[in-house]
């Protein structure tokens, strides 16, 4: 956990140091990277409280996802059309549904830990 | 909660939101400063408004202190002499005073009697004399002759700063008054002259002559100041003097 929040200061950080602005032609791509990297972020999350999370399938994915919702984006303003409003919308409906799953893996997760205090108090007088 | 532990799988997390956090930032910037470019222009510019009349209000400040002779006693004392050279304040000190009246000798017949009357040209004339011999202000009938006062014949008057004046002339001049007098009375000189025709003139010398300001002050329409750093020889100040006719 202390991993995640000193990457983010540090880009943060490193996102305010740096010069310049982000043009604003470029905008809708960057929006869209950025959707992608938080989905990405969420599936490994997920991953990782249903015990199945792998270092390459995350990083792949990461990047890969990334690129793929830029080049969609791109392609779409070749044909005129607005992909990165798909992008983003499809992108979004997975972090939602990521998000979801992560919080009934928590709760499932704290009612069985709160179900075992109880047996272990349950148990304690008769272990005397 | 989650716990991953190989170290690897840490640093990749770790680099993984560093990316993450930069991009987030990045587009908060780029995204308020896309927003409020015009309200930061409008923020810039009332700003420099604001400098700008700050100072405005300042010079102006300064302007009424210098008008109002708030200023160091050597400024003061330049500002003063400029104006005396500028003819702009009345002198006094030694000199001479010098009247010349139209002839009272009956016109002879055949003669023409223009001659026997006082033309811009003899008081061109003695005013010229007078400069030669180093006077240092010159007044005609009470108008102070500048650089740039004028001679001139208008029918029976003379025409100096655009005031018609009649004989008789009162022509007072500062300076030294012993030589002013004698280069007048120069042997064929300007008063040698005037009394072939019995023009009446007659000089005094004084220790005490007055000679008036300028009533004018002098401004340019045409000519425009040269800065000393720029004046190279002659080209300039040609070129210059044959746009101001």
């Amino acid at each position: 956990m202390i991993y995640v929040l000193l990457g983010l200061a540090l880009g943060v950080a490193l996102g305010i140091v740096t010069p310049g602005y982000i043009p604003k032609s470029y905008a809708p791509y960057f929006s869209v990277a950025l959707m992608s990297g938080l989905d990405t972020v969420f599936g490994g999350l997920r991953a990782a409280m249903e015990n199945r999370y792998e270092n390459t399938v995350f990083l792949s994915g990461f990047f890969v996802n990334m690129l793929v919702a830029v080049f969609f984006c791109y392609a779409g303003t070749l044909l005129n059309i607005d992909f990165y409003l798909i992008v983003i919308l499809v992108l979004g409906m997975r972090v939602f549904n990521n998000l979801a799953i992560i919080r009934r893996l928590y709760l499932e997760e704290k009612e069985k830990e709160l179900e075992r205090k109880e047996a272990e108090a349950g148990q304690d007088p008769n272990k005397l | 909660m989650v716990t991953v532990n190989r170290h690897y799988t840490k640093i990749l997390i770790f680099v993984v939101c560093a990316i993450m956090g930069f991009m987030i930032s990045m587009q908060l910037k780029s995204n308020r400063q896309a927003q409020t470019v015009s309200v930061q222009r409008a923020e810039d510019l009332s700003v420099r408004l604001q400098q700008v009349e700050a100072d405005r209000n300042k010079l102006a400040a300064e302007l009424e202190q210098y008008r109002t002779g708030k200023v160091s006693s050597t400024l003061k004392k330049e500002m003063d002499n400029l104006n005396a050279y500028a003819g702009l304040t009345a002198l006094e000190g030694k000199g001479v005073v010098l009247t010349v009246d139209d002839s009272q000798q009956a016109v002879k017949p055949g003669e023409n009697q223009n001659l026997y009357i006082i033309h811009d040209e003899d008081l061109l004339r003695v005013v010229n004399e007078l400069r030669a011999a180093g006077a240092e202000a010159i007044a005609i009938n009470d108008q102070r002759v500048t650089g740039r006062s004028e001679i001139r014949c208008v029918g029976p008057t003379v025409l100096v700063n655009e005031t018609r004046l009649a004989a008789p002339f009162v022509i007072r001049a500062i300076g030294n008054p012993q030589t002013m007098e004698s280069s007048l009375k120069l042997r064929g000189g300007v008063l040698d002259n005037f009394k072939f025709w019995g023009i009446k003139a007659e000089v005094a010398k004084s220790n005490k002559v007055q000679v008036p300001a300028a009533s004018e002050h002098p401004s340019f329409e045409f000519a425009k100041v040269i800065p000393a750093d720029r004046v190279q020889g002659t080209a300039a100040g040609s070129g210059k003097g044959g746009a101001a006719q």
